[in-house]
């Protein structure tokens, strides 16, 4: 899931509790619970998508599709261009009696362009977006989230966030597991 | 998932106004006038044909226009069951609140087919061939290229292929219907899954068929107007055509129900939205199926496929030819691809209508430019047996067939959606369905 998310980052020394769960129905209950009692859920970590989680925790809509739109008009207008300028103005050649410049020859080249450009831009966009760069290595909450568990992830602020009682709503709500997040790099 | 607050089933029912129903009687009547007056104004007089061609023309553009009118709601009637069908065998849920709606409009099914089937009799046996090149006397016997399609394009083969495959997908589709309703009073609970198991099952033999039948239906309908020239795409094209058309008349139809306060908390605007995608992706399916059969053909230049696109894109067809394409794809490409427009029931509107007509353009092309053709006897220099005649365009007859089935397939939807609730409250995933979430 791509987030707009500026303000904090991953790699900072923030403290978070997590609580880790086996079921993406009672997961999406203690958000819900958690967000009503005002506390500052970071993120949610799934191995698939959940519906509705995105409408809980407040995710803004993604501008990727935006993003996307225009890479695939770059495309467009590259291949429109570079194929005009060259069977047409540089170097006119007569291939089966058809005209030099018409638009249903260029199709399939157009097309493809287009799909090439907007592939391209949006894996770009998403490793810009997510700060992943080459040599870097991401750090994941707790591994099981790639295989079959669900975890929140709640910021703790010193002084404000009452970490027992956040530890009873993990639990309560069907928590496997609560425990401070470790940096696993 | 069940987490949203308690869903309240209701026992639904469409009420048909008097109001509403004026419409239709004034489209049908209207309709009907503006084809009569269409057919006795129409005294065609063109450069280098005799009186008694001439003579010919008239009926053939009356039968012509018939023929695509019919078959262009007959396509939207056979494709909305097709989808119930589809999303039946997928095991879909999301469709379940939107699922009358379809069964409705596959209500106009029989009356289709009894169109297509009188056109084409008539076409057949009244009018000596009529609007089918390969039907007038003789042609079949002194024209090397169709003389080997003989034991296929036949008058009796011909009838007898159109009634089974439109009676077998009509019973098919009657049933699917019957199905659907008697799980409503017959049904024990939501889990009860008796009436989906019928309905899935018929449904994957229903898709088999159809399949395989609606092929031929293509080839014998619209592409044995032009009879020498052959397409292996074309049925897939006219597939795109039907369902885009199709699934645009059902996104309208929801959202008419939902502005008149119908089925409220049950069709959300997120259907719409799976709807809308439904349009968009139909319509660039369409595309792509347009792009594949006409590229092939432009790049191969091969006489007897070229003869078919030479007088819609250079001839007097040209205008309708780029017209298809403007509104077929350049509009819904850039109008609705966004989220929030197939959110939004006036761009929807606006993007709707460009689609139906387009469609209907599209079909219009089809059939047409074929049909109004004149047979004359095969000579060296005229080997195909051809008589081109220049595009009559789009006049009262056109206009007043499609006013006439508009008229008629309004009302029979309309008349369907009142024998049942709107939504099947008895069928297994509705709860499914009425959660439904397409995400942020």
């Amino acid at each position: 899931m791509l987030t707009q998310r500026k303000e904090i980052h991953y790699m900072d020394n923030n403290k978070m509790l997590l609580g880790v769960y086996d079921n993406p129905d009672t997961t999406l209950d203690v958000t819900k619970s958690l967000k009503e009692k005002g506390y500052d859920v970071y993120d949610v970590y799934t191995p698939f998508a959940v519906h509705n989680l995105d409408r809980v925790l407040g995710v803004k809509r993604s501008r990727l599709s935006s993003a996307a739109f225009v890479f695939a008009m770059t495309g467009l207008t590259s291949a429109v261009s570079l194929q005009s300028f060259t069977s047409y103005f540089d170097w006119p050649m007569l291939i089966g009696g058809k005209p030099f410049l018409h638009i249903p020859t260029y199709i399939p080249i157009t097309f493809e362009l287009s799909i090439l450009f907007t592939a391209f831009g949006m894996v770009g966009c998403f490793f810009i977006v997510n700060k992943m760069f080459w040599g870097r290595n991401t750090n994941i909450i707790d591994l099981r989230v790639t295989d079959d568990r669900f975890v929140i992830a709640v910021n703790v602020h010193e002084g404000k966030t009452d970490v027992n009682e956040l530890s009873n709503i993990f639990k309560q709500g069907g928590a496997l597991e609560v425990r401070e997040r470790i940096n696993e790099l | 998932m069940g987490h949203t607050t308690a869903i309240q089933l209701r026992e639904e029912k469409f009420v048909y106004t008097d109001k509403a129903k004026r419409l239709s009687y004034i489209l049908m009547g209207l309709g009907l006038l503006l084809a009569l007056i269409g057919f006795f104004t129409y005294h065609p007089s063109i450069e280098g044909l005799s009186e008694e061609q001439l003579h010919h023309l008239p009926a053939k553009r009356l039968l012509g226009s018939l023929l695509f009118n019919g078959y262009f709601f007959f396509l939207i009637s056979t494709l909305a069951i097709i989808f119930i069908v589809i999303s039946q065998l997928a095991n879909a849920g999301w469709y379940v609140a939107v699922r009358r709606v379809f069964e409705a409009m596959s209500e106009f099914m029989p009356i289709g087919a009894i169109t297509l089937f009188v056109v084409v009799f008539l076409s057949l046996y009244a009018f000596h061939g009529g609007i089918y090149h390969w039907a007038h006397d003789g042609v079949m016997e002194s024209d090397p290229l169709l003389a080997k399609k003989t034991w296929y394009l036949n008058k009796p083969f011909f009838l007898i292929r159109l009634a089974t495959f439109t009676g077998f997908w009509v019973f098919c589709a009657s049933m699917i219907r019957k199905f659907s309703r008697q799980e409503d009073q017959l049904s024990t609970g939501l889990t009860d899954t008796t009436f989906f198991d019928k309905s899935y099952n018929l449904s994957a033999l229903f898709m088999i068929v159809f399949g395989f039948t609606f092929s031929m239906f293509a080839w014998d309908i619209t592409m044995s107007v032009d009879a020498h020239w052959y397409s292996t795409i074309f049925t897939i094209y006219n597939f795109a055509t039907g369902w885009a058309s199709a699934m645009t008349v059902a996104y309208l139809i929801t959202w008419y129900l939902r502005k008149n306060g119908y089925m409220q908390g049950i069709v959300t605007d997120e259907h719409m939205h799976d709807l809308g995608k439904w349009v968009f992706a139909i319509s660039m399916f369409w595309t792509y199926m347009w792009t594949a059969q006409f590229l092939l053909i432009w790049y191969a230049n091969i006489p007897e496929e070229v003869a078919y696109y030479q007088p819609r894109m250079y001839g007097s067809y040209s205008f309708s030819f780029y017209f298809n394409l403007v509104l077929n794809f350049v509009i819904p490409f850039f109008m609705f691809m966004k989220r929030g427009a197939k959110r939004n029931p006036n761009i929807g509107a606006i993007v709707g209508a460009c689609i139906l007509i387009g469609h209907w353009n599209d079909v219009y092309l089809m059939v047409m430019p074929g049909a109004m053709n004149l047979a004359t006897a095969v000579t060296d220099h005229n080997p195909v047996g051809i008589i081109e005649v220049p595009s009559q365009g789009v006049g009262l007859m056109e206009i007043g067939f499609l006013s006439l089935f508009a008229g008629l397939f309004l009302y029979i939807v309309m008349k369907g959606l009142t024998k049942a609730n709107l939504y099947p409250t008895k069928h297994p995933y509705i709860l499914e369905s009425v959660q439904h979430d397409t995400g942020v």
